[in-house]
């Protein structure tokens, strides 16, 4: 399919036949798959759904033409500040590059766990998005880009189909940046369905809710995407060190706002909500190791998801600047970021030259402090309490865009036996996302929600199961570590529509989960299976 | 001066005025912030890490491996060794196409020495140094112009036939490939009149002394007149991409640079917060553009004292 059909009329672009999709590994070998859920009637005459039947952003279809209208020119007038100075300087260098040297040799293609993944459909070739933008801005933004626009390859027809099918196809991509790793010149289609959200989301006031609405607006207006206040993470803190006593036998005091303290620790505050072991296995460590550390529950300090950083340079900004703030007000001589991929990459990479050097906290990844710790010998570890296979996630974020490999693995090889540790294929840099990147993970609108778990996690759940084949029996307990609060999220979606843990014995936790749980004086096991009684 | 010199110099001008322009562009473009893609090789670290696996890596001094970098560049451009790992069929007709490519601008440089050399006075028939130029005109120029015309045909059948690439390519992608080919074909053939390229040795030279040149066979007007279209028309296309492709890897692939209070990133970070933002959309309050980042990133359009959500 040439990019130019994304304007074609019909109902829709695409269709998805489970039976095409890229087969998994066993026991998955001969599973008869349902197809994605078609939206309801209802659902289809009020959302855009047109792309392939999927709807993520529920985008209300436009009743008149003018309207319709009316929504091509602002999108063109936000891909106009897109590539100016004033409106886009964040990103301008490396977007101008992207769009104007794709020499559409497809090596990208290959590369991406989306397409791969749909059994190739056009629609997910990272160049099939790109090229359409680029088709618009030459036809439409160019001047005398009209003039033999069929000849030069840009003759692309321009209306609201165009538009409602690009914004959808923006949230089919996860951001992974696999396919820039491969391309021979460089071109990042990553970066192009990065900015290609930003014309949605600041021009057009588009993006999806649970990114926008109730995600950084809640951030901003709550101090929490997940809607919690001040009072409310107060009280998950205390109950936090009552559950470590229930679960260690020791009563820790988790500073809070403590003035001097050299470490703010920010965590996504959904692992509060979703999987509160892990924040409890820091404070575990971080005592045990005698770090001098705080955690916050000032606005916005106690949650360190930075949800702009996937659609919206606005928000974005306004939310790193609210972190660094806190950990300024504190006092800190450094931030250091739990188990959240995302939040790694915003404040440590991107935030970076976002303010004058004066105004900023240095930011270090949890993983560098938990490798000097684990080296440090402040903590004995007895790798035998973590006897079973374990293999190992890279975060996208914080591995192939932060370059955080090594510390994460080193960990693993010493608070587990020799032998049980091994790694997925490809790993590393060359990783595979989880499926749940850019925010895909809390998207759960429509049937977006079984796109993900079918296509866009599809690559991660056959590296999942590649890594323990031989041993598939579900009696053997075997163990996914995936640091990043999304990909846990993500992890957790494909166990349950697959019931992985029950065909398969294969669970997910965090790193600091599997440390506590090695802990020498650690007397009950610190990590639950799914078919363990929490009390037992 | 004929009217082929005068299109010669005029295609010249065209060309480093535009690709200069080009350049201009990349290279006066706001500082982007960082974007990097691991593995960075001057990070010298093997497995693709950072100076973030380290704690407290601002207090540490910065290595930069610029070894590891070269060691990594070298075979990236001469062999295009990203698409050799990862797209080995269409590697099989760019690798000739581009070496092809190298090799005749190589046999042009020769070519110009050679002109040089015979505007001091040394022909080749009287001079080792000029012999062993012509020589190498004629080495590079011949073999250049075969991968070419092998490079630049089956890219075209490829595009063409290929499932992957059909789609992607416009009517604009084959003309290039056709002209360029045409490029190499006909040098080729001006290579079979002329064995040793003395006529169009002597036809740079002649534009090298503002003189006129020597008479041109139909064969080396043709070649001529194709070489210069490409040369002017060039800097307006993608194929700039040699160029690119510096930016695009050492300018936002690999630049790690921390902010560490570099007065210079420092004032270019302070004078573009005081840009205006023109975006429409209503969370912004961009006022169409009467504020500015500074402003926009410090309101919060939703502060409100701390209330439970409902
Ligand atoms: S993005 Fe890169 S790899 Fe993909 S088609 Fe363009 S040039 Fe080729
Ligand atoms: S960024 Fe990842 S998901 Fe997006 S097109 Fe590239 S490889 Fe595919």
């Amino acid at each position: 399919m040439r990019p130019e059909e994304i304007s074609k009329p019909g109902e829709r672009l695409e269709y998805l036949d489970p039976k095409k999709l890229a087969p998994l590994p066993p026991p998955y070998d001969d599973l008869e798959e349902e197809p994605i859920t078609e939206l309801t009637e209802e659902q289809k005459k009020k959302w855009e759904h047109s792309l392939d039947g999927v709807s993520a952003l529920n985008l209300p279809r436009p009743e008149t033409k003018e309207e319709e209208d009316k929504l091509v020119l602002a999108f063109l007038r936000g891909y106009e500040k897109l590539v100016s100075k004033e409106n886009n300087w964040a990103f301008l260098q490396p977007l101008s590059l992207s769009l104007e040297y794709c020499a559409r040799c497809q090596t990208c293609a290959d590369a991406c766990p989306v397409y791969e993944m749909s059994g190739h459909k056009d629609i997910y070739r990272p160049t099939f998005r790109s090229d359409v933008l680029r088709k618009i801005g030459k036809k439409y933004l160019s001047p005398g880009g009209k003039i033999l626009a069929g000849f030069r390859g840009h003759d692309i027809d321009l209306k609201w189909e165009t538009i409602a099918r690009l914004a959808e196809l923006a949230y089919r991509c996860t951001l992974c940046r696999r396919c820039t790793q491969v391309c021979p010149i460089g071109v990042d289609n990553g970066l192009i369905t990065h900015e290609l959200r930003k014309i949605f989301s600041m021009e057009m006031g588009i993006a999806p809710m649970e990114v926008h609405e109730k995600g950084s607006v809640k951030h901003l207006q709550f101090g929490s995407s997940t809607g919690m206040i001040k009072a409310a993470i107060e009280d998950i803190i205390e109950y936090l060190e009552d559950d470590i006593e229930e679960k260690t036998g020791k009563r820790i005091k988790i500073p809070v706002n403590k003035k001097g303290a050299e470490i703010l620790l920010v965590h996504n505050a959904g692992e509060f909500m979703a999987w509160p072991e892990n924040p409890m296995a820091f404070a575990v460590l971080f005592d045990a190791a005698g770090i001098s550390y705080t955690l916050s529950t000032e606005f916005v300090g106690y949650d360190a998801v930075n949800y702009g950083l996937w659609y919206d340079d606005v928000q974005f900004a306004r939310v790193a600047i609210k972190h660094l703030e806190v950990a300024r007000d504190l006092g800190v001589k450094k931030i250091v970021i739990g188990e959240c991929g995302h939040a790694h990459k915003a404040l440590s990479v991107i935030a970076d030259r976002l303010l004058p050097s004066e105004q900023m906290i240095p930011r270090e990844s949890s993983y560098a402090l938990l490798w000097d710790i684990v080296k440090s010998g402040k903590i004995k570890f007895d790798p035998n309490k973590n006897d079973f296979p374990v293999t190992l996630h890279d975060p996208c974020n914080v591995v192939r865009l932060m370059g955080v490999v090594k510390p994460q693995r080193e960990i693993l090889k010493a608070i587990t036996p020799p032998g049980r540790f091994r790694e997925m294929t490809p790993h590393g840099v060359n990783n595979y996302c989880c499926g749940g990147g850019s925010g895909f993970a809390i998207m759960g609108s429509g049937n977006f929600p079984e796109w993900r778990v079918k296509l866009s996690g599809r690559k991660k759940l056959t590296q999942y199961l590649n890594a323990f084949q031989g041993e598939m029996d579900p009696s053997i307990k075997k163990m996914i570590c995936a640091p990043c609060s999304n990909c846990k999220g993500m992890t957790r979606d494909l166990m349950e529509h697959y019931e992985i843990f029950e065909k398969t014995g294969i669970w997910y936790t965090g790193l600091v989960e599997l440390m506590v749980n090695a802990m020498v004086d650690q007397e009950k096991p610190f990590i639950t299976w799914p078919d363990e009684d929490e009390d037992m | 001066m004929d009217i082929l010199q005068l299109l010669t110099y005029a295609s010249g001008v065209i060309f480093v005025v535009f690709f200069a322009r080009k350049l201009l562009k990349y290279w006066t473009m706001p500082m982007h912030v960082r974007w990097e893609l691991y593995p960075v090789p001057h990070e010298g670290k093997e497995w693709g890490g950072s100076f973030y696996e380290d704690v407290d890596h601002w207090k540490k001094t910065r290595h930069v491996d610029h070894v590891a970098q070269y060691r990594f560049m070298v075979p990236e451009i001469l062999f295009i060794r990203a698409l050799y790992e990862d797209n080995r069929p269409l590697w099989r007709w760019t690798f000739p196409f581009h070496l092809g490519l190298y090799l005749s601008i190589g046999g042009l440089v020769f070519l110009a020495i050679g002109a040089l050399l015979q505007i001091a006075g040394r022909a080749p028939d009287a001079s080792g140094l000029a012999a062993l130029a012509q020589s190498l005109t004629i080495i590079f120029g011949v073999i250049g112009f075969a991968l070419g015309t092998i490079g630049a045909v089956g890219l075209i059948v490829k595009r063409l036939t290929d499932p992957m690439l059909k789609d992607y390519t416009s009517g604009l992608d084959l003309l290039n490939l056709f002209w360029l080919g045409a490029i190499f074909v006909t040098g080729f053939l001006v290579w079979l009149s002329d064995p040793g390229f003395a006529v169009s040795r002597g036809y740079l030279a002649s534009l090298l002394t503002f003189s006129p040149g020597p008479s041109l066979g139909g064969m080396q007007i043709i070649n001529l007149l194709l070489f210069i279209g490409f040369w002017a028309y060039f800097p307006f296309t993608h194929m700039t991409h040699m160029i690119s492709k510096y930016f695009m890897w050492d300018k936002v692939k690999w630049d790690d640079m921390p902010n560490r209070g570099d007065a210079g990133m420092d004032s270019k970070i302070k004078a573009y917060l005081s840009y205006p933002v023109s975006w429409s959309g209503a969370h912004i309050g961009a006022e169409g553009g009467k504020k500015s980042w500074a402003e926009v990133a410090t309101t919060n359009p939703w502060a409100q004292p701390q209330k439970e959500e409902k």
